[in-house]
């Protein structure tokens, strides 16, 4: 991506940008963007040989996974969620304190009947003999789903693409449960869902987290070692 | 792997082909060449989403979700459809083309990702015995002929274990949620041990409503349905209150019921766990049934006689195996099920097999249920084992 010894891609908005630009700060790394206000590059005044870039957190998930930078700060959701193989993709640095979410299974609070993953199971036994088809499910988190599911023995669903509000589908017919994140359960609770007992998927939050694929020179080594053991104490 | 790659190995792989083609057209396959591409849609009704962990699945422009065929059962069976919605008539169809399934990239153990399969489909032939006979000794038959001589049969038969759970004394609920599971070996063993309430993650439900009685639907809906009303619990989405309500009765039901017996238990575990000569495997069967005092007779009689006529029609038992467990992989086969090994290429998998699966087809869309069986000859793997002997 460029000629410095490494790249460092931070998240380019909101809480999850000033929250991260604030704890480099405190390790003594200023993060100043370069050029206008709107781009998406930067810099670490103290260190020259670092380059910063300014992504979507997700955008750093798949930037990870190609190596195109060597180390970012994203959610433990995203990695987990764009790269299947991540054990030999990344290396988790450091959970930061920051950014929590859990990705939780959801399904309507009128549901009495249904508690756990196993209960699924046989609510989707009994709606395929009522309705002729599966229970649909709603999800940014096609992967990570399907691995959870798979793993908790829960096969009856079909996954329905999601673009706005996840949580607002089983209200609207548009699916019967979700897969989701909530950090605090408002939007759950104003959307007449429950959280199964067992539904928690992963607990995430924001980590600092290094690329296994991208170009390590000894250049690139150097710094990582420096940001490491600053941020590790 | 052989894979064809180049136009020598392409021209090999079309070779052996043909060659299989001729003893099945000979024997009146009609060959088809059903699409390569297929509706995404249709395929993970029917499979499910765990479709999508070996499928290739992608959008078109249009928003259509479409993936390159992972087999070539359900576009067959599709074509059947297609061409015959009423259902009725029997149908023999053979075929050759590339299927498509994504393997992780794990270094040496890497399948390829795309790679040739022949198979036959057999459709609604009443007889049961004779189809699956036929459809046997033809993939046999072909295998011999394309130069392997070398193999081993593992044979199963999931029409045995639909036997022998109806056949032991447990709630009818509960042995519909045992077959549902068959296939997921880790699932099923969960939950026997649920149900023989080894695990007490839900003892009782402690609810906040009264008693509802099993007798009066009508009585429990409005209990249930007071309920939400106090707590203030919109019914949302599509389940209805009635699905709801009758799930709660079906759960009330089973925690009152007596737990399944540490016997039955084990006795469904010594069942699964039967592995051997066929018929080694059979008297092992009858030890089983006849201690625990169930009866079987039926399916174990079916089975019997399939193995009867395999012998009439010259197929040899010596290098079969029977393995009670096994088919648990496949999830649409529901009855006899076969796989043919070469045992000095364990690495490269199975080179064919195939079965029963007499519910695919109502689940693609037919009007009734279609008796059905058929066979997948992994053709790469069978030439590389057939040139691998010859050396």
């Amino acid at each position: 991506m460029s000629d410095k010894a490494l790249t460092l891609a931070v998240p380019s908005k909101g809480r999850l940008m000033d929250k991260t630009l604030e704890m480099f700060a405190k390790l003594g790394m200023t993060i100043k963007k370069t050029g206008h206000e709107r781009g998406y590059h930067g810099k670490v005044v103290e260190h020259e040989e670092i380059d910063v870039a300014f992504l979507s957190a997700s955008e750093i998930a798949h930037d990870l996974r190609s190596g195109r930078i060597h180390l970012g700060v994203t959610g433990e959701d995203l990695v987990r969620e764009t790269i299947a193989d991540h054990q030999k993709r990344v290396t988790f640095i450091k959970p930061l304190g920051f950014g929590h979410a859990d990705v939780i299974v959801a399904v309507p609070k009128s549901w009495l009947d249904v508690d756990t993953v196993a209960d699924l199971e046989e609510v989707a036994a009994q709606f395929q003999k009522n309705h002729g088809r599966r229970l649909r499910l709603a999800t940014k988190y096609v992967n990570l789903t399907g691995r959870f599911f798979a793993r908790n023995g829960f096969f009856g669903y079909r996954i329905v693409g999601s673009l706005g509000a996840t949580e607002g589908a089983p209200a609207n017919a548009s699916a019967e449960l979700i897969v989701d994140i909530t950090s605090t359960g408002e939007t759950l609770v104003a959307n007449h869902l429950k959280i199964l007992k067992d539904g928690v998927i992963l607990k995430s939050q924001a980590n600092l987290v290094a690329s296994r694929t991208a170009n390590w020179s000894s250049a690139a080594n150097d710094v990582h070692a420096k940001i490491e053991q600053r941020i590790l104490g | 792997m052989m894979q064809a790659e180049t136009a020598q190995k392409f021209e090999a792989l079309e070779q052996l082909a043909a060659k299989l083609r001729e003893g099945f057209t000979k024997a009146g396959f009609e060959p088809v060449a059903p699409a390569i591409l297929q509706p995404a849609d249709i395929l993970l009704d029917c499979s499910g989403e765990a479709l999508r962990a070996r499928t290739y699945v992608f959008s078109d422009l249009d928003g259509h979700e479409l993936c390159l065929r992972p087999d070539l059962t359900v576009p067959t069976a599709r074509l059947y459809l297609e061409r015959n919605p009423t259902v009725h008539d029997e149908a023999r169809y053979c075929y050759n083309g590339p299927t498509f399934r994504y393997s992780p990239a794990d270094g040496k153990n890497t399948r390829p990702r795309e790679f040739r399969q022949m198979g036959l489909e057999l459709y609604a032939m009443n007889d049961r015995l004779a189809a699956e006979t036929e459809i046997f000794k033809l993939t046999i038959e072909g295998i011999e002929h394309a130069g392997l001589s070398d193999y081993k049969i593992k044979i199963g038969d999931l029409g045995l274990f639909t036997a022998f759970i109806d056949a032991i004394d447990m709630p009818t609920r509960w042995r519909a949620r045992l077959k549902h599971h068959f296939w997921r070996p880790d699932t099923f063993h969960k939950l026997l041990r649920h149900l023989s309430g080894e695990d007490q993650t839900d003892t009782k439900d402690n609810n906040g409503w009264p008693t509802l009685d099993p007798k009066d639907l009508l009585g429990a809906m409005l209990i249930i349905s007071n309920y939400m009303r106090d707590k203030k619990i919109p019914l949302i989405g599509t389940r209805s209150l009635e699905e709801v309500t009758q799930r709660l009765m079906d759960r009330q039901l089973d925690a009152a019921e007596k737990r399944l017996t540490q016997k039955k238990v084990q006795l469904i575990e010594d069942y699964l766990a039967i592995q051997g000569p066929p018929r080694a495997a059979m008297a092992r069967i009858i030890d089983l049934t006849d201690k625990a005092d169930i009866n079987i007779a039926r399916a174990f009689k079916r089975f019997e006689k399939r193995l009867d006529l395999f012998k009439e029609q010259g197929i040899d038992l010596k290098n079969m195996e029977f393995s009670a467990e096994f088919g648990r992989s496949f999830e649409y086969y529901t009855g006899f099920v076969f796989q043919i090994e070469a045992p000095n290429f364990d690495e490269i998998g199975p080179v064919a097999g195939g079965g029963r699966y007499d519910s695919l087809l109502k689940k693609l869309g037919a009007m009734e249920k279609v008796r059905a069986v058929g066979c997948a000859i992994h053709t790469e793997r069978l030439l590389t084992v057939v040139e691998g002997e010859m050396e």
